[in-house]
């Protein structure tokens, strides 16, 4: 909310500065920004314009000569209202506008430009950018702008948090203000209660369910349409909003002012003086005052002429009984609106306005009636109307401050450390909030317009935040220190470094992907119901999406070699019932390319399916785990071949595969080689560290090694063969090694596929005798089972 | 023993006169000397058989390794003087073996960070769903439905009673809702905002938040908490600042902001501020008894203003070049 300094000042003297007012309120729980502080701004003075002729090079651009008073300057201005006579914003060289822009020497075009002409958006006053600032040419020229435009257009742009209703107006912040600079409110103009000139009645009926508590409605006649007076357009204009006409600016011009919202009706366009508040019918159709037509539906309260709706209650009014420049007679409403009715209504509309914002946080009961007789006031002065009506104020609600304990031992243990009792009772006297004295600390009558003070931490949080939490001091109590629990993640954390450390990158990527993408995976996909695109519609149901993806941006941007792996949850869904959901931990590596390119010292070693493989086999094997894996061949969705990695106790718990080609072709991911992928169980890691490693004592008898050359047919699976040859002995026959295969180039049908034996006892050294037994038996099944022949090495 | 200093002699002269020995004539009669069948070592040899039995193990061992040493040094030189030597071929200013070099991805490396500075002053780390109810996201967190507040965080709906989590505060009332106080622990985990995607902002993010409820935690000590961990993150002399905010779920609250020098201004990094009492009730806990303070802050901010990146979706893409500099 954009907050002028000028208004400000309507109900508080202070001296400080935009920027000081701004870092004042921020530390107040009202973060602020500067808009403009003409305090602040250097080298920018009122300029004579002396001579704006067509710029040489351009068309569009203009070359003038800028008097400071004393000086003349060349100056390239690009705005179409430049004029030779006019008196304008003069930013000379070395000048700093809002949001940092520096002012230099420029060339454009050709020629040299000393400084610049500024538009009111260049100076943080509007969003005008059009053209130029003309200034008034009463200014004499080489004025600083900080005396001319200051005094009208500091500003300063707060974030005000949702809880603060009471603060969206200008004398809501004054108020924080007041307590700030310790100065006292001012009341610009007094809520007085007007005489109407007749003793009609604008008949007001509320809808039993509630949803409004409070309505106030009166005629006003004799009203003339036309400009606002210099004083209320410049209200206005201080907080960059544009004069309309007078009827408009007032209600416009309460709103900023109090933070009551108001609606001005066109008398004449209503059926009837008269207002029922009732809910709309489903579907109803309405016209609103933004040209735009909504279909309402049973939760949208709506005012109505006792015919038509005329107005969205609380949010926005209708069309077709709006004020227009033939406005005469005009029906006044001031009301309080329920803040969920409102909420609810906006939101299933998405129409937010000034209005809605307001009473969908809560807004002063008591203000309703302020503000109606505030804007009597204003329409009889500034428009020239008269109270027709009697005021008509139905209401259902309790108008009287609320009461609210606060125990001064509870205050202190929240903040650790003492406060003065008096500091705490002139912090809530500021604030006024009339705190009376109690055994325990005060009984709080609460203001109506905190609507956000309703329980005792409330109060607490009012105290902090004026005591200032800088003047809280910090306490660390080392001794209320407890052990922590073990994290479980931190052996997935290990695992995440194991595998950096074999090369590989971590991922992070979106766990949000479009649905017929994920469709290609092949599983059942939980959708968002209010994606933000289309690309990001669908929760992922597996990591691999993510990595292809990664694979294809490194490929096409040079890196064909890619090592990577993601940890995150991953979803499954047949519904989108909660229950249905699952949500899985998990963890996948993608290969692809090179794990060494060819280089001086040896050729490529591929990034493959072995080397996931070993990948897979140094992650499971892995000494803490104290498993032994099996690779299954299963049918996948999108890999071939697929194996499922099954542990001692047949579980699986991980998977290694080679992505299909057609998947790779339907997701357009660039590639030159195989696409391998390993996914690891992470729950059998959660217990990583509870693993204890048992010593086995080292065996010092020599190994004996002995090779075996078989020749067998092609289609043979050396794998199948190990596995035979290390069945024959398990006491002595510590491992089997495929060392070498070769393929002969004359018989396609066959290959030699070259064994390493190795060979050890614990209890002796082995002589030639025990190993030849074996050897024997090796040969004898090796050549039986798969019809092998022993080659001669 | 002397055959111990014999050994030892032996392999000093054996090694200084086999350095001397350059031409392979010189070679040879090192050979001779040493290694001959009449040569010192064998020597060495027939001295140890006239040892007694009991010595012989041992004395046997280290001459069998004496032999062993002595030989590969003789034939190590010998090679060296031929032309036809492997290591001579050797180009010693070829590069090395290009290992590959992977990373631990900048947001993992900023959370750790922040995990064990917790951890050292006894957090405890927790997890929890992502896709989560309507309750355990806004309700039981003091968000009711139609509260304006909901505006702070644009959510992602799966279903009008289930969200993805806007925040891991959801988390903090699992735990409640199983564990008694105290309670003094970090949640960390991925949260979603239905915000369009640009530099600053991206659909989700990482966020570590903290929780901490006994019978006295005070805001002093959330101050004392929070300023420990800034130091210890961004560096001792870390100017920093409490101000007051507003969140449905604590009160009262604050924003921490840190002093930029570079930039010349505050930069907010976390919020936090005294649990709710609402919330409390919510999960059970007697609210006249307990209290406490949590916190909570986006990775990526942390690790946008530590590593100076300045287009938030960086973290997603994973550019090799980009996650290469960690």
């Amino acid at each position: 909310m954009k907050v002028s300094l000028h208004w400000l000042r309507r109900f508080v003297d202070f001296e400080l500065t935009a920027t000081e007012l701004a870092e004042k309120l921020t530390m107040r729980g009202f973060e602020s920004e500067v808009v403009s502080d003409f305090d602040s701004l250097e080298n920018l003075v009122v300029g004579d314009v002396l001579t704006a002729e067509k710029h040489p090079n351009a068309d569009k651009l203009k070359l003038c000569s800028v008097s400071d008073g004393s000086e003349t300057f060349s100056v390239v201005c690009g705005a179409p209202n430049v004029d030779a006579g006019q008196k304008i914003v003069f930013a000379k060289v070395g000048a700093v506008l809002p949001g940092d822009f520096k002012i230099g020497k420029a060339k454009i075009r050709g020629i040299e430009s000393f400084g610049m002409i500024c538009s009111e958006r260049e100076l943080g006053i509007s969003d005008e950018h059009d053209g130029i600032m003309v200034l008034d040419e009463s200014h004499k020229a080489g004025t600083p702008i900080k005396k001319v435009l200051g005094p009208l257009f500091n500003a300063i742009d707060i974030e005000v948090t949702p809880d603060k209703a009471f603060a969206l107006s200008h004398r809501g912040i004054a108020r924080e203000v007041a307590t700030i600079v310790g100065s006292k409110l001012k009341t610009p103009i007094n809520s007085v209660k007007l005489n109407p000139k007749s003793k009609d009645v604008v008949s007001v009926k509320l809808d039993k369910k509630g949803g409004c508590t409070r309505y106030i409605a009166g005629t006003m006649k004799g009203v003339r349409v036309g400009p606002s007076p210099k004083w209320l357009a410049e209200y206005l204009k201080s907080v960059g909003q544009k004069s309309i006409n007078n009827l408009v600016d007032i209600s416009n011009f309460m709103l900023l002012e109090i933070g009551h919202p108001t609606h001005v009706f066109d008398l004449k366009k209503l059926a009837k003086p008269a207002v029922k508040v009732s809910w709309a019918k489903k579907g109803e159709k309405f016209d609103a005052l933004d040209e735009e037509t909504y279909e309402l539906s049973t939760d949208h309260m709506v005012i109505t002429d006792t015919k038509n709706t005329v107005a969205l209650a609380g949010i926005i009014g209708g069309m077709d009984s709006s004020v227009t420049d033939s406005t005469t007679e005009v029906l006044i409403e001031s009301a309080y609106f329920d803040p969920v009715v409102i909420r609810k209504g906006s939101k299933k509309l998405n129409l937010l306005s000034e209005a809605s914002r307001r009473f969908e946080r809560g807004t002063d009961p008591n203000a309703a009636l302020e503000a109606f007789n505030m804007i009597v006031q204003l329409m009889q002065e500034v428009a020239g109307g008269t109270l027709e009506s009697v005021i008509t104020d139905e209401c259902s609600m309790s108008l009287d401050s609320t009461s609210v304990d606060l125990s001064y031992e509870k205050l202190l243990k929240y903040a650790g450390q003492e406060i003065p009792l008096k500091d705490i009772e002139s912090i809530l006297k500021g604030l006024h909030i009339d705190a009376k004295k109690t055994k325990t600390g005060w009984s709080c009558s609460i203001p109506t317009y905190r609507t956000d003070l309703k329980v005792e931490t409330d109060l607490i949080e009012e105290v902090f935040r004026c005591f200032g939490y800088d003047n809280i001091k910090s306490s660390f109590n080392y001794s209320s220190i407890m052990q922590y629990a073990n994290d479980e993640e931190s052996s997935i954390s290990s695992l995440k470094h194991h595998l950096s450390s074999l090369g590989f990158h971590q991922s992070y990527n979106n766990s949000l992907e479009d649905f017929e993408e994920v469709k290609l995976f092949g599983k059942d996909a939980v959708s968002v119901m209010n994606p933000s695109s289309e690309r990001m519609n669908t929760l992922r149901t597996t990591l691999h999406s993510g990595l292809l993806k990664n694979l294809d941006f490194n490929y096409r941007n040079g890196s064909a070699n890619t090592l990577i792996y993601e940890h995150g949850n991953i979803f499954e869904g047949k519904t989108d019932k909660l229950e249905d959901i699952e949500q899985k931990s998990s963890l996948s590596c993608l290969v692809h390319g090179n794990v060494f390119a060819k280089n001086v010292h040896f050729d490529s070693i591929p990034a493959s399916f072995s080397f996931l493989k070993g990948v897979a086999l140094n992650i499971f094997e892995d000494k803490r785990l104290g498993l032994k894996v099996n690779f299954l061949q299963k049918k996948h969705h999108y890999c071939d071949p697929y194996f499922s990695i099954i542990d001692g106790k047949k579980q699986e718990i991980g998977g290694l595969g080679v992505i299909n080609q057609s998947l790779l072709n339907k997701l357009d991911i660039a590639h030159k080689n195989e696409v391998v992928v390993l996914d690891v169980d992470t729950e059998i890691f959660k217990n990583y560290g509870s693993y204890s490693t048992k010593v086995e004592d080292i065996v010092t008898f020599p190994i004996v090694q002995r090779d075996l050359n078989f020749k067998m047919d092609s289609n043979i699976q050396v794998g199948d063969v190990v596995k035979a040859i290390k069945s024959v002995n398990q006491s002595i026959l510590i491992s089997v090694i495929p060392v070498d295969i070769y393929h002969s180039k004359k018989d396609k049908l066959s290959k030699d596929v070259l064994f390493s034996l190795n060979f050890q006892s614990s209890k002796k050294t082995l002589e030639d005798n025990d190993v030849n037994s074996i050897i024997t038996d090796v040969i004898h099944l090796i050549s039986k089972k798969y019809n092998a022949k022993l080659r001669d090495n | 023993m002397s055959l111990d200093k014999t050994i030892k002699g032996l392999k000093a002269s054996f090694s200084k006169e086999l350095s001397k020995s350059k031409t392979s004539q010189d070679l040879e009669n090192f050979r001779i000397k040493y290694l001959g069948r009449n040569g010192q070592l064998a020597l060495l040899f027939e001295e140890f058989n006239k040892l007694p039995t009991l010595e012989k193990p041992r004395f046997g061992k280290e001459l069998n390794i004496l032999k062993n040493q002595l030989t590969d040094q003789y034939q190590n030189a010998l090679g060296n003087n031929s032309e036809n030597s492997a290591t001579s071929d050797v180009d010693f200013s070829l590069p090395g073996y290009d290992l590959p070099d992977g990373n631990i991805h900048p947001l993992e490396q900023i959370t750790s960070e922040i995990k064990s500075i917790f951890q050292s002053i006894g957090f405890s780390v927790a997890y929890g769903p992502e896709i989560d109810d309507d309750y355990h996201n806004f309700e039981a967190l003091n968000v009711p439905k139609y509260h304006p507040a909901r505006d702070m965080q644009d959510t992602f709906f799966i279903n009008p009673n289930a969200v993805l989590r806007t925040h891991t505060s959801n988390v903090q009332i699992h735990l409640m809702e199983n564990q008694d106080p105290p309670l003094r622990h970090i949640c960390c985990g991925r949260v979603f905002r239905n915000e369009a995607v640009s530099y600053k902002s991206f659909c989700l993010f990482n966020q570590v938040e903290g929780l901490v409820i006994n019978e006295t935690s005070s805001f002093a000590e959330m101050k004392g908490t929070l300023e420990y961990f800034v130091q210890e993150m961004f560096g001792k002399d870390t100017k920093m600042r409490f101000r007051p905010s507003y969140f449905p779920f604590t009160e009262p609250s604050a924003e921490v902001d840190i002093w930029n020098s570079k930039l010349n201004q505050w930069m907010e990094i976390l919020g936090c501020g005294m649990v709710n009492p609402n919330v409390l009730s919510n999960v059970g806990y007697d609210n006249e008894k307990y209290q406490g303070f949590a916190f909570g802050m986006g990775i990526e901010r942390i690790a946008m203003i530590k590593y100076g990146i300045k287009d938030i979706r960086l973290f997603y893409q994973n550019d090799k070049r980009f996650l290469e500099q960690f």
